[in-house]
Parts: C-alpha cells; sequence; structure tokens
C-alpha cells in the first residue's frame, strides 16, 4: 500500500457567482520513503494540494475526491484526528521561515512544544530532546541556540527550525513546499543536503514542492509536472529530465539557459487565469504541438511508455530532441 | 581586455567605479553608534561600452548597494564614479539630466516599479516630457513602437498595471527605460520575480537589445546559468568585497577563488544522478562583523595559515597564463 494515495483530487474556492476550480482531479500515490517532486509554475495549485494533504485548506476552498493516507481519508476524517495526525505523521515546512516561526517565543519552546504536544513528554524532557533535534539539522552549539529567538537567527538556521520541528515526531511524510526559493545559492544546497541525509536516517517520505526543475532533478526519486491544476507529466525523475514526453515539460526544460549566446526557446504567452482556460488541453495556447484535436477535448493522463504517464495526445510523435531545432 | 582597474588611467569603459565605498551607521539612535556595516567596500571595476557586466553574489554581498551608488541613487562615502570619463558625483543641473538620460535602470520587482495610477501610455510618454525628446504629436507612435520591441500589443497603452501579469509588467519596465534610447541599463534581478517560462522570454528580449540596439548592461543576479547565458564579464562579490572578476568564459570555466568555485558549484544542474553539489560549511557573515584576513576564511574549504590575519588584494594571479584576470586570494598570489 502507498503511503498516500490521492485519488481524484480537485479543490475550488467558493466565490460569489461560481465555483473556480484550481486543482482538477489529480492522482498520485507517494510511497514510503520516497522523495517525491511536485514541479510547476505559480498559480499552479501545487501549493493547494499541499495544504489540502495537511488539511489547512482555506475557509473559501473546498476539496474533493480521496486523500488515503495508510487508507484513512484525510478529507472525511474527523477535524480532531487530523488535528493529532498533523505535526506528528505528517509535517510540513514552508518557503519563507521568517514568517512561519513566532517572533516572541524561544525556538526552544517552538520545538518543544510539537513534542510535548503529540508526545506528551514532560517540558524538561522535550527541551532534552530539541537540542537533540537541533544538533540532528546541523546548528552549531545548540544548547545555546534553543533558547534565542527567531530574529537572532540567519535564514538558513530559522529554516534548519522549521525542518527541526517538522522532525520532531518522526513523521513518516514530510511536506517541504519550496523550503528553499527564499535562500541563496549555497545554503541551498546545505538544506537539500540536509533533507537528503535527514530522509536517509529516518526513513521518511518527502513531497517536495517547487518551481525549479533543478532542485527536483537531485533529490527527487519522483516528479510530476503540474500546469492548471492538473499533472500533465509523471514518471520517475531521470525519464522526466531526459525524455520529456509533454510540450509542458519540454518548454520548461528549454527555458532553462544553456550555452552562452544560443537563443532561449521559451514558451509563448503566459499561465492563463483559472477561469480562462482553453477548451480542450489546458496548455493548446501555448503549446507549440498544438492540432485542432487538441481542442476537440481534455487529454486523459495515460501511460505513453511503462512507467512514465503524459496528458497528450501526440506524446508518441513528439521528442524533446524534435524540439530543439 | 583592458578594462582591469590597475590604479592608472589605461582602461576605456562606459561607467567605471574606483574603490568605490558604502558604510551605514549602525547602532541605537544617533549618538550612539556602534560600528559601520560596510554594504560596499573598495570595489573598482570598469563596464565597457556594448557589454554586459555581471555581478554576483549571495543576498547581502553589496550587489544591490553597487547598483545605486553608480546610478547616483544613494551618495557614496568614498569613491569616484565615472561615466565617459566624467564624475558622476559632481554631475549638477543639465549635465545630470543627461546622465539620468543615458542610464536607466530595471528594477526586480515589477509589481513595485510601475505606478499603479498611471496607465501605460503616461508611464512611457512621461520620460519623453521629462527629457523633451519628442512632440505631443509624435508620442502615440512612439509608446507603439516602444511596446513593439519588448512584444506587446499596441492596445495595451490605455491599460492600468494591475490588468497586467509579471511578465507582461517586466516587459513595460523595459519599454520605460528603453524610452529615453540609454546607452547603458542597470538590471538588478530583473528576473527573479518571474516564472521559469517567463524568465526565458525576457532573457530573449535584453539578449536580443545587447545585440541589435548594442546597450551596454550592469546585469545583477544571484542566477549563475542565467549570468553564464548572458554575460561578457563577471564580478563575484563576497561581503562588500569584489573577490574574482574575469572575462564569463574564463570564470566559468575555470573559477580561481574557492568563493566561486563554491558558487558554481551550489548551483543546481538538470542532469539526474550526475556529481552531488558541493555544500559549503555555515552562512554568510554579517557585514557588521567582517572575519580578520580573508573574509572568506570561516568557511573557505582550502584556508591556510595567513588566510586568517592577512587580507589578499584582489590583483592578477602570480602564475603565468592568467592574464587580464583578478582574483582575492592566498592561493594565487601568495606572499
Amino acid at each position: 500500500m502507498s503511503l498516500l494515495e490521492i485519488r481524484d483530487l480537485s479543490i475550488a474556492f467558493t466565490t460569489t457567482s461560481r465555483p473556480l476550480p484550481v486543482v482538477n482531479s489529480l492522482n498520485f500515490a507517494i510511497q514510503e520513503a520516497e522523495v517525491f517532486g511536485l514541479v510547476g509554475e505559480s498559480g499552479c495549485g501545487k501549493s493547494l494540494t499541499a495544504l489540502a494533504i495537511m488539511g489547512l485548506l482555506p475557509e473559501n476552498a473546498r476539496a474533493e475526491g480521496t486523500l488515503s493516507f495508510r487508507g484513512r481519508d484525510l478529507l472525511t476524517m474527523h477535524k480532531e484526528s487530523i488535528r493529532r495526525l498533523r505535526g506528528k505523521e505528517i509535517s510540513m515546512i514552508f518557503q519563507e521561515p521568517m514568517t512561519s516561526l513566532n517572533p516572541v517565543l524561544t525556538i526552544g519552546y517552538q520545538i518543544s512544544e510539537v513534542i510535548t504536544t503529540h508526545l506528551g513528554f514532560s517540558n524538561k524532557d522535550a527541551m532534552e530532546r530539541t537540542i537533540e533535534l537541533l544538533q540532528a539539522v546541523k546548528i552549531p552549539s545548540p544548547e545555546i541556540r534553543v533558547n534565542e529567538y527567531p530574529h537572532q537567527m540567519s535564514g538558513g538556521m530559522r529554516q534548519r527550525v522549521m525542518i527541526a520541528m517538522g522532525i520532531a515526531c518522526n513523521p513518516s511524510l514530510l511536506i517541504a513546499d519550496e523550503p528553499t526559493t527564499a535562500l541563496d545559492v549555497t545554503i541551498e544546497a546545505q538544506i537539500l543536503d540536509l533533507l537528503g541525509t535527514l530522509r536517509e536516517e529516518r526513513k521518511m517520505a518527502v513531497l517536495l514542492i517547487t518551481h525549479d526543475i533543478g532542485v527536483i532533478a537531485e533529490n527527487a526519486d519522483m516528479a510530476a509536472i503540474m500546469y492548471a491544476g492538473r499533472i500533465m507529466e509523471l514518471s520517475n525523475v531521470s525519464t522526466v529530465l531526459e525524455n520529456p514526453k509533454h510540450p509542458y515539460t519540454i518548454g520548461l526544460l528549454d527555458s532553462l539557459p544553456k550555452a552562452r549566446g544560443i537563443p532561449l526557446k521559451p514558451i509563448k504567452g503566459a499561465v492563463p487565469k483559472p477561469d480562462a482556460l482553453p477548451d480542450g488541453c489546458k496548455f493548446s495556447d501555448r503549446c507549440p504541438f498544438m492540432i485542432t484535436e487538441c481542442l476537440k477535448e481534455e487529454p486523459r493522463l495515460r501511460e505513453v511508455s511503462p512507467g512514465q504517464w503524459a496528458r497528450c495526445i501526440r506524446a508518441e510523435e513528439i521528442s524533446w530532441e524534435s524540439s530543439r531545432q | 581586455m583592458g578594462t582591469l582597474h590597475k590604479g592608472g588611467r589605461d582602461f576605456v569603459g562606459i561607467i567605471e567605479a574606483i574603490e568605490l565605498k558604502k558604510y551605514f551607521p549602525v547602532g541605537k539612535g544617533p549618538f550612539a553608534r556602534h560600528g559601520w556595516l560596510k554594504a560596499v567596500d573598495g570595489v573598482s571595476f570598469s563596464a565597457r561600452s556594448g557589454t554586459v557586466f555581471s555581478l554576483v553574489g549571495e543576498s547581502g554581498c553589496g550587489k544591490s548597494t553597487v547598483a545605486r551608488l553608480l546610478l547616483r541613487l544613494t551618495p557614496p562615502t568614498s569613491g569616484r564614479i565615472l561615466f565617459k570619463d566624467q564624475n558622476v558625483i559632481d554631475l549638477k543641473g543639465d549635465s545630470l539630466k543627461a546622465f539620468r538620460k543615458s542610464v536607466q535602470i530595471i528594477f526586480q520587482d515589477p509589481f513595485a516599479s510601475l505606478n499603479p495610477r498611471m496607465t501605460i501610455f503616461d508611464t512611457l510618454t512621461e520620460p519623453l516630457k521629462i527629457h523633451k525628446l519628442a512632440r505631443k504629436s509624435e508620442f502615440e507612435e512612439r509608446v507603439v513602437s516602444l511596446l513593439r520591441g519588448v512584444g506587446l500589443q499596441d492596445e495595451v497603452m490605455n491599460r492600468y498595471p494591475h490588468e497586467f501579469s509579471g511578465g507582461q509588467r517586466q516587459r513595460i519596465c523595459i519599454a520605460r527605460a528603453l524610452a529615453v534610447s540609454p546607452e547603458i541599463i542597470v538590471a538588478d534581478e530583473p528576473l527573479s520575480a518571474l516564472d521559469v517560462s517567463i524568465q526565458a522570454q525576457i532573457l530573449n528580449i535584453l539578449q536580443d537589445l545587447k545585440q541589435r540596439a548594442s546597450i551596454s548592461f550592469l546585469f545583477i543576479s544571484h542566477d549563475l546559468r542565467v549570468v553564464q547565458y548572458f554575460s561578457d564579464e563577471v564580478a563575484v562579490m563576497y561581503l562588500g568585497k569584489i573577490v574574482e572578476h574575469a572575462k564569463a568564459d574564463e570564470l566559468f570555466g575555470q573559477p580561481l577563488h574557492p568563493y566561486t568555485s563554491v558558487l558554481l558549484a551550489s548551483a543546481p544542474k538538470i542532469k539526474p544522478g550526475g556529481a552531488k553539489r558541493t555544500v559549503l560549511k555555515g552562512d554568510v557573515p554579517s557585514p557588521i562583523h567582517v572575519p580578520s584576513g580573508c573574509p572568506f576564511h570561516p568557511r573557505c574549504p582550502q584556508r591556510f595559515t595567513p588566510c586568517d590575519t592577512k587580507e589578499p588584494r584582489l590583483e592578477e594571479p602570480a602564475s603565468k597564463g592568467y592574464k587580464e584576470r583578478q582574483v582575492s586570494c592566498h592561493l594565487w598570489n601568495p606572499f
């Protein structure tokens, strides 16, 4: 059984006029101890998917479908049971470590709160455990650092604190939503390295959400490419990067700067608003391979080669090489 | 290359910084100054006409402050800025206005750098009015050609900034910079607020301007893939100082300074299963408490005895074969 199986997840915002769908029948599964990369540009619904798993969707958003975590459906579960699960079995770290820590509490208090709440430790034991956790995330002199406040730490250190909080109860799934986007490259490398080590040591699965295809290349096992609330391509990472079958994946890879002076091949146009998506294939208005067939109905996400899924009717005809001319 | 500053006046450049320093006082209140934050500490370089000169470094290294100094948006603590051999600090009146026309800027955040109450037409004609570059009857024609130059339709001119996406706004910002036909554009992280697929579109526009309109660029970025793609010459900054300066091909082909090597190795690669990134220990120290000796020594994987006490100078490496590039490291310039 998969650790987390997402079946037909749809999320819509309720507006005054009509519901605005932002995530549309998403299907994927995360296995135990696997790093699953979810890649997409802003507004594609990747963060909302994470929030749905955490049971933290905003008031005006409604989710449908099944989020089966070890056989239990997170969407229909009682609020109180979700609260007990969250932070213990599933935890999350966010993009901006500055705004996700409480500025008026010491980091020691904030981490030990997780341990006393979920594991019932005494304050003293929890503080000892906190120091061990700070050691595990490689924060130097943790005995001193536990008594510091978030403003006394750098961005990279704060993200380490967030990770320490995330792994405090040995969760089976850690959701990392753009964990390194706010950080410098040398710090990004440190944090990704740390996440990799912790995952090995603790055998936890990681849902790594990012806009940077380079981040998943080095760190993930599986990758799903999202666009307009849908998965466009799903496969293991090396297949996605070496033999992409969806024009959007190809467009993303071609947008990365290569050798000097070679003109880039950007994806034309801009990401459409969720209430103004084209008919048929949602990428058709920006796709260089578009034919009239594409506008008739939306393609299914189908297996185009063993283990590789793509939502494109022309997936067999196109290859990355043919788009490079 | 002839552009490296060697203390003399034997170089030609469109814009030059000479021993530029910018210190900010830090402390509680005006009477209790504890010290100085040395945002820019003795930076010298010269950007050649028609080329792209890039400043790279992590946040807080002073690269944006250098841009603000060059544009005279903030006065330097000491040092000189030369624009076509004129000292920018001394400019007044008409000559200052002429300088402002020749040097334009594109900012990082296109959501914060357009006036929300001005239509695109007003935004693009304001510089024409200020610099008296066109008669009123010619405005529409000019705006149309500016918009087409950045790949936007004519009809957008009557709309307001909130109607546009980030990528479109950045195109408008570029059109506004081009309205006065500048000689050099300072681009401070022009891509980092944009999505990946849009970044490539904007980068293609900039590349096109460089080639067709032969505009020079001072390009500031932390994204090394973009810098490698777009630059002719690169200076790497760390804690307010330039630690390495070379032609882009040479710098990316063979980085000399250990910090440059680490920076290049830290950048994400899209080859799966390729070499793991080099992971550097520690954070960038606070620019208020710069380490003694070489500012990079606490994090440097190759440090040795003199590094923590003696500060290296930015100079050509002593060993042969490294002409026309500079590095500030004891490995290359032993004493």
